[in-house]
This record gives C-alpha cells, structure tokens and sequence, in this order.
C-alpha cells in the first residue's frame, strides 16, 4: 500500500509550480462547483478538465488509476443498484425489477462528479510536498493544532506501517492463519492493542525530544511562499472555469437531475 | 464506511461541516500541548489498523475501529477520527473533500457515544468487565456510525431509501466482528498498559 501521495512532487510541470497557497484555495472552489453540478453534459466536461489537470501535473498513469480503484469499488454498485431501486414509473423490468432511466441517469452523474473530484484532488496533493501544503493550508487560516495534528499523524503513519508489517510477518512465521472465528478476532484484539502501546510509549520518547529541542507548540519551517503573476492567472484560468460550469449547469439547456434530490 | 463525494445533496453535507466544525470545537476545549503528539500518533496508528483485513467467510472486511478510539482518547476521539477522514481523503480518495464532514459526523459521533457507553463500566464490578464494555463500545460505535450513514442518504432523498437500508444491514457483521476485537484489545490494554485507556479511575490499580 503506497502511502506517500507527494511521491511525484519534484516533476517540474504548471501544476507543480503553481504557488500551493492559491493551488489549494482555488481547487477548493473548482471542487465546490464540480459537487454542486446536477446535469450530465457539465459533469462530462468537469471530468475531462480534471483529466487535463492531471494531464498537465504530469503523474504517471499507475499512481491515478492505482488511487481511483479505491473509489470505483465504492461507485460501480451505485452503476448497478439505482436503476432499480429509484422509485416511480420504470421504463422496463429485468427479473422482476423495474429498471427506470432516471436512477441510471442520477448514478451516472454521481460516478462522473466523484471520479472528477477524486481526479482534482490527486492532482492538487500529488503535486506539491505534503508538509508545505499543509503550511498552505495554515496560510489559508486552517486552524494551527489541526494542521500540526495532520502532519505528525502523515508522517508516523509510515513509521507504524513497518510497524504493523513487522508484527505482521513475526505472527505469519509462528504459523497464524486467520480465520472467522472468535480465536482470531481476539488475536486481532491483542494484536492492535500491542501496536497501540508500542507506538503509545514512542510518543513519549518522541515528545521528550521534541521538548528538548525547544518544541513550544510551534512548527516552524524552512519554506517560504512566494506568488508571482503567473499564480494569479492560473487562478483566474481556474475560477473562471468553475463559473462557466455552473453557469452551464443553471442555464436549463441540458436535463438536471431531479428536485429534491438537491 | 464512507460516503462518496458527488452522492449528498448541498444542504446535508453543508450541514455536516457545520456539525463537525462545532463537534470539533466543543470536544477540543482545554487541549494541552502535550496531547497534541499523543492524539496524532494514536490517529495514525487507527488509520493503519484500518488497513487490516478480517476475513468474514469467503470475503473479507477492513475494521472501523472508531469504537476503540473512543475507548483510548474519550472525548478527544472525534478530532482524532476528524483527522483520519482528511487523511483518507486526501491519500487515497476514499470518502472526498466535499463530504469530509458528513464523514466525520458519521465515524467520529460513533467514537463519541461508544466512549459514553465504555464510561458505564464504572457501574459495574465483574471479571469480564472490560471485555464487555470494551465489545459494547466496539458494537455501539460501528452501529451507530451505520445509523448516521443510513439518515444521511434518507435526507438526501427517497431514491436512497434502498440502498440506506442494505447499509444497514451490511453493519451487521461488521458490528459483531468489530464487538470482539475492541473488547479483546480493551481487556488486553487493561491488563498490560491500564492508564492508556480513556476514563480510568485511580482506586482500581491502586495496589500497582
């Protein structure tokens, strides 16, 4: 399991140049208005600009598609199950089940919207440092303790996966095999409390050492923002885009998705 | 279980922002600077645990766990699943950015009240207490995370009323398995390490 979203940072590409203070205020709003959209035609065209977006970040095919099979399993019985189960008049049955368009249509605009959003969202974490776009987020008034939280939990997460992978490997050698039983749920049960108190007593040691190095509830960092009038104009680009798309999505030319439902 | 950016409708999941921003608020009154390591740390752990597969007949699950985190970090659980959700957003896409507080709403309210439930061992005096309280968290967690998912997609709209249900019924198993394992990892910490647990009152390890 691949952990380190920033893995392809250093690719030097539009995207990863862009200032991450307005990166991520403005992806911010893109989302909002890609979440916000009801009709299919505008939800296409969100998808392919978000394509375009990770076209331009220049990350590699195996990293997008490895992140987006995460999100299709979730999606696809969405695909399956809506045509069938949206209540009302249905156009024909299969095997006994009405089959109406409207649950179709209303599943596909949900897989497009949230496969755009996920594509941003890679695009946007994939293509900056993690820790100096959570600096960005600081700068953009997310509160001090949230981002210093999310920092040091990215960061021990990988420490405390070799963790799990060594204890893992250790339990595997004596001859454990899981199985559904009560056994094995209590091996399990034993198992996360082992590696809850292990890395409980690191923080400890951790702690003691930040403290000694002078650790006064304050990060600081070498790195230093800096805009120039290229930032703006991609900002401008982006925002612009994300006014078109809904102005196309509340301009009635195309079909919305059914009242209520918003 | 997560929900999906693009399913929620724009008032549900402003409204769970709202609900999260407060929760978050209220729950993270008087934090010292000392816990601020412990909660990201114990965060990343649950995070990592959450990888786990447990296998359920042919298939398999990933644990949930927000019971457990409620039993370790009381009321400090819902910023630690807070910072999960973002996380899991951000790193794999699960769940999205729009929906970060439904999801939080969802996880971190099920840690909160299985907190409340592992709170009432104090009322009780038997062998297997903690085992007990530890799996009725574990149960009462998932289920009620289950709970707040399904209402999410009713608010939504009518079409979702199926699919709610399936959610919750899904919940099931999942809550069994999540029973046994925090209440086997809650008697285990209470024997090796009694004061990482949330809520400990003093006189029980007194002769320690």
């Amino acid at each position: 399991m691949a952990l380190d979203i920033d893995r392809y940072h250093a690719v030097d590409s539009l995207v990863n140049r862009w200032d991450p203070r307005f990166k991520l205020a403005v992806m911010g709003i893109f989302i909002l208005a890609i979440a916000l959209l009801k009709t299919i035609p505008m939800a296409v065209i969100a998808i392919v600009l978000a394509a375009a977006l990770i076209r331009l970040t220049a990350l590699p095919f195996h990293f997008v598609s490895h992140g987006l099979s995460f999100i299709l399993v979730f999606l696809i019985p969405f695909l399956l199950i809506m045509p069938f189960t949206y209540p009302g008049d249905s156009a024909f049955t299969v095997l006994g089940a009405g089959f109406a368009w409207e649950g179709l249509r209303l599943a596909t605009l949900i897989f497009i919207k949230a496969v755009s959003i996920v594509l941003v969202t890679f695009a946007v974490f994939g293509s900056s440092r993690f820790d100096v776009s959570m600096l960005a987020l600081q700068h953009l008034r997310c509160p001090k303790v949230v981002v210093q939280m999310l920092l040091f939990t990215y960061r021990y997460t990988f420490v405390f996966l070799e963790e799990m992978r060594r204890m893992h490997t250790s339990m595997r050698s004596r001859g454990f095999i899981p199985h559904t039983n009560v056994q094995t749920m209590t091996i399990f049960g034993h198992f996360i409390g082992t590696l809850l108190i292990r890395s409980f007593e690191r923080t400890e040691r951790v702690y003691k050492a930040m403290l000694s190095k002078g650790y006064q509830g304050e990060l600081h960092s070498m790195v230093r923002f800096k805009s120039c009038s290229s930032d703006f104009g991609k900002s401008i680009l982006t925002l612009l885009l994300a006014t078109l798309l809904v102005a196309g999505d509340f301009s009635g030319l195309f079909h919305q998705a059914v009242q209520g439902w918003y | 279980m997560h929900i999906s950016d693009g399913i929620l409708s724009a008032p549900v999941w402003v409204a769970g922002y709202a609900g999260t921003a407060v929760l978050a608020a209220v729950t993270m009154r008087k934090l010292d600077m000392e816990e601020v390591p412990k909660i990201s740390v114990i965060t990343s752990v649950f995070f990592i645990a959450s990888l786990i597969k447990v296998p359920v007949g042919v298939a398999s699950i990933h644990l949930i766990l927000n019971g457990l985190v409620g039993v370790v970090l009381g009321k400090r659980a819902f910023v630690a699943i807070m910072l999960g959700i973002i996380l899991q957003a951000i790193i794999f896409g699960h769940g999205g950015i729009t929906v970060i507080g439904v999801n939080s709403l969802m996880m971190g309210g099920g840690a909160l009240i299985a907190y409340g439930v592992w709170q009432q061992r104090h009322r009780f005096s038997f062998k297997k207490r903690e085992f007990v309280f530890g799996a009725l968290a574990g149960a009462i967690g998932t289920i009620s995370s289950g709970t707040i998912l399904a209402l999410a997609l009713v608010t939504t709209g009518e079409e979702f009323n199926t699919i709610a249900g399936g959610v919750l019924l899904a919940h099931i198993p999942i809550m069994i398995i999540e029973a046994l394992i925090v209440g086997s990892s809650a008697e285990f910490l209470n024997k090796i390490k009694p004061d990482i647990l949330a809520g400990q009152r003093l006189t029980q390890n007194a002769q320690g």
